[in-house]
């Protein structure tokens, strides 16, 4: 019974986020729900991350790139992909079956002009049907996207251990936030990239409809994609597969030397974590509506580290708990108090005590402050014996029991 | 019929020659012994004959199969099994899981209940089965060993190869890995031997091998072996490389 109560603690705690956009009223709906899907989203990294890093023991700093690769590909894709019913020759584009895949030119930041599809329009007859790809499309298009980069990069680094490995991922993530700063007429670069909301014309739910910019539709994508990653991860860790990245964490020439093609569970590791990363990507940017090259700077980084480490590193599930609980610590810790004549702005203020409560967890508790007690409640059902308890037996040493050894 | 061909195999670290040509076999189900003084290169023999790194010039069959190009996981796959002079446990990794990850590994559509029931007898032959929920890191040094040595059993190759298995252990563990090699000699196995422990390595081995300063300098059962001038220069001189 001991044993299932992480799992029962855990199906309750699905069950109340399942129910709680419908139960819960507060003034704060609106925030409080905000706050719910950056938790999910940043729980989504975590969990990625501590999967790539805890497990496997490939201490990426690039994880925010991946993400970044899943919100750009969706983001350029919802702003530059359309589909006509007539071909032009104003944009680029080719024919998908009966209809023309479009691709607008660079926006830019200032620019006034018309666009090629807006020209197109002029010149076609108005019966021509113009629409858009889904947004699940690019989110997909993202995953796939971070997918092969991180084919890219987990061959690349293959070779690579520790800092060099941390150092080479820092390099790959600021070669990535400069390129899109660069290419603001693609970009927009720093004034950001606009994209359209998840589901852009509303949806009817069990007949109630929401707007686009109701929480209750990102609430549940984002909800769903990190239940998805934390199953499929589960599933990973505890398969053959979860084993063989434990063994490459540990010892790669070992494990190698055991019969672990390192090589291909190195790079599927990569490429898995990337796929979540770029996945929360994805959704959050058609959640926050709006893509910027800062959300690749180191700082946003380290927080997920950070997430991850304080929740338990090498648990997939501490991890994302760790996240949400950091999430909206750090949003409650946004309230400035005063002592006597000084006042504390916390804006500034939380990431200090953040940054205090990450070292303090990495001199004291090494497991982090979640993973220790999923990991009691597990071991409790396992029958111990004590070491010290234990007698190796009486062996014959002599010449004598070693032949009676061999004739068996 | 195990058959591991070493043909003329040099290794060269930049310009330091560690291996000059080294040509043996080992054929069926031997019990080999290989000594030398340190620095006369039988790590980086073993190191070859794993592929942790490859030969310089010369080549490695197993089983008329040529391997020395191939990486670790393949040539372990196909046979070759090997400990480490300085025993590398998986550290956090239960000893159960410790002994599932070859088994594993060598057998891709297998699950770890397959191998549960013959871990389990491993480990009790091991005298370990009781640490068999505990992490690899609290073992001692000696258990540490016999739990290297149940994951070669795990992995089940034609050659064992074990680097230093007596080093800092108990006596009584000492015997455990003594009965352990000769059960896997008498199970088929060809078993190579590293040792600085010369009594046990001419009380176990049936043929000696000794290397000193890359060079093969002598092969012959231990009772000849112990006799030949080369071999009592190389360990009571102090060599020209002054190591």
């Amino acid at each position: 019974m001991k044993k299932r109560i992480p799992y029962i603690i855990g199906l309750c705690i699905v069950v109340i986020l399942l129910i709680f956009p419908f139960i819960y009223t507060g003034s704060n709906y609106e925030y409080l729900m905000h706050l719910w899907i950056m938790a999910f989203f940043y729980a989504i990294l975590a969990s990625s991350w501590s999967f790539l890093g805890g497990y496997a023991g490939q201490f990426s700093f690039g994880h925010m790139a991946f993400m970044a690769i899943g919100a750009y590909s969706s983001g350029l894709f919802a702003n530059y992909v359309y589909l006509s019913s007539a071909p032009t020759r104003f944009c680029s584009g080719f024919k998908l079956g009966n209809v023309f895949m479009l691709f607008l030119d660079p926006i830019g930041v200032t620019t006034k002009k018309l666009t090629c599809l807006d020209l197109a329009k002029q010149a076609w007859p108005t019966d021509v049907v113009v629409s858009q790809p889904s947004v699940f499309w690019g989110i997909l298009l993202g995953i796939i996207l971070g997918g092969v980069f991180g084919l890219l990069v987990g061959a690349l680094v293959l070779r690579l251990r520790a800092a060099y490995l941390a150092l080479f991922t820092i390099g790959f993530s600021e070669i990535l936030r400069a390129a899109i700063s660069a290419e603001i007429s693609i970009t927009r670069g720093q004034a950001g990239l606009r994209v359209k909301p998840l589901f852009p014309d509303g949806l009817t739910l069990f007949g109630k409809a929401y707007t686009a910019v109701d929480k209750i539709p990102p609430y549940f994508v984002m909800l769903f994609l990190l239940l998805l990653c934390l199953a499929v991860m589960l599933w990973l860790v505890h398969s053959r597969f979860g084993l063989f990245i434990r063994s490459l964490r540990e010892d790669e020439e070992v494990a190698a030397t055991l019969g672990v093609n390192t090589v291909r569970y190195k790079i599927l590791v990569f490429v898995i974590s990337s796929m979540m990363a770029a996945a929360g990507g994805a959704v959050n940017a058609h959640y926050i509506c709006i893509v910027t090259p800062n959300m690749l700077i180191i700082l946003q980084m380290s927080i997920v580290i950070a997430m991850a480490v304080i929740g338990g590193l090498e648990n997939i599930i501490s991890a994302a708990i760790g996240a949400i609980i950091i999430s909206f610590s750090l949003e409650f810790l946004r309230n400035d108090f005063t002592i006597g004549s000084l006042t504390i702005d916390m804006s500034i203020w939380r990431l200090v005590f953040f940054g205090l409560l990450l070292m303090l967890t990495l001199r004291f508790w090494q497991n982090g402050l979640i993973q220790p007690l999923i990991f009691k409640f597990s071991r409790l059902a396992r029958k111990k014996q004590s070491i010290s308890k234990h007698r190796i037996p009486e062996i014959d040493l002599t010449d004598q029991g070693s032949k009676e050894e061999n004739e068996k | 019929m195990i058959k591991l061909e070493i043909n003329n195999i040099k290794k060269t670290f930049g310009g330091l020659k560690v291996l000059k040509g080294l040509t043996f076999q080992v054929e069926g189900p031997e019990l080999l012994g290989l000594i030398g003084p340190n620095g006369a290169g039988k790590t980086t023999l073993v190191n070859i004959l794993g592929g942790l790194i490859k030969p310089t010039s010369g080549t490695v069959y197993l089983n008329g199969r040529r391997i020395d190009p191939f990486p670790p996981y393949i040539i372990a796959r196909a046979g070759i099994g090997r400990t480490f002079q300085v025993t590398r446990a998986l550290n956090r990794m239960t000893v159960l899981e410790n002994l599932y990850v070859p088994a594993l590994a060598k057998n891709p559509g297998a699950n770890k209940n397959d191998f549960k029931k013959s871990a389990m007898e491993i480990l009790e032959f091991l005298t370990i089965e009781h640490l068999r929920d505990e992490y690899a890191k609290v073992l001692s040094g000696g258990q540490r060993k016999l739990l290297e040595m149940g994951r070669l059993f795990m992995l089940n190759p034609d050659i064992m190869i074990l680097d230093e298995p007596f080093a800092g252990v108990h006596p009584r563990l000492r015997e455990i890995i003594f009965q352990y090699i000769q059960r896997a000699n008498g199970n088929g196995k060809g078993v190579i031997i590293i040792s600085h422990d010369m009594d046990t390595i001419f009380k176990l081995s049936k043929r000696l091998l000794v290397l000193h300063n890359g060079y093969l300098i002598a092969d012959d059962i231990p009772e000849v072996v112990k006799e030949q001038p080369a071999v009592i220069e190389a360990y009571l001189s102090r060599d020209e490389d002054g190591e």
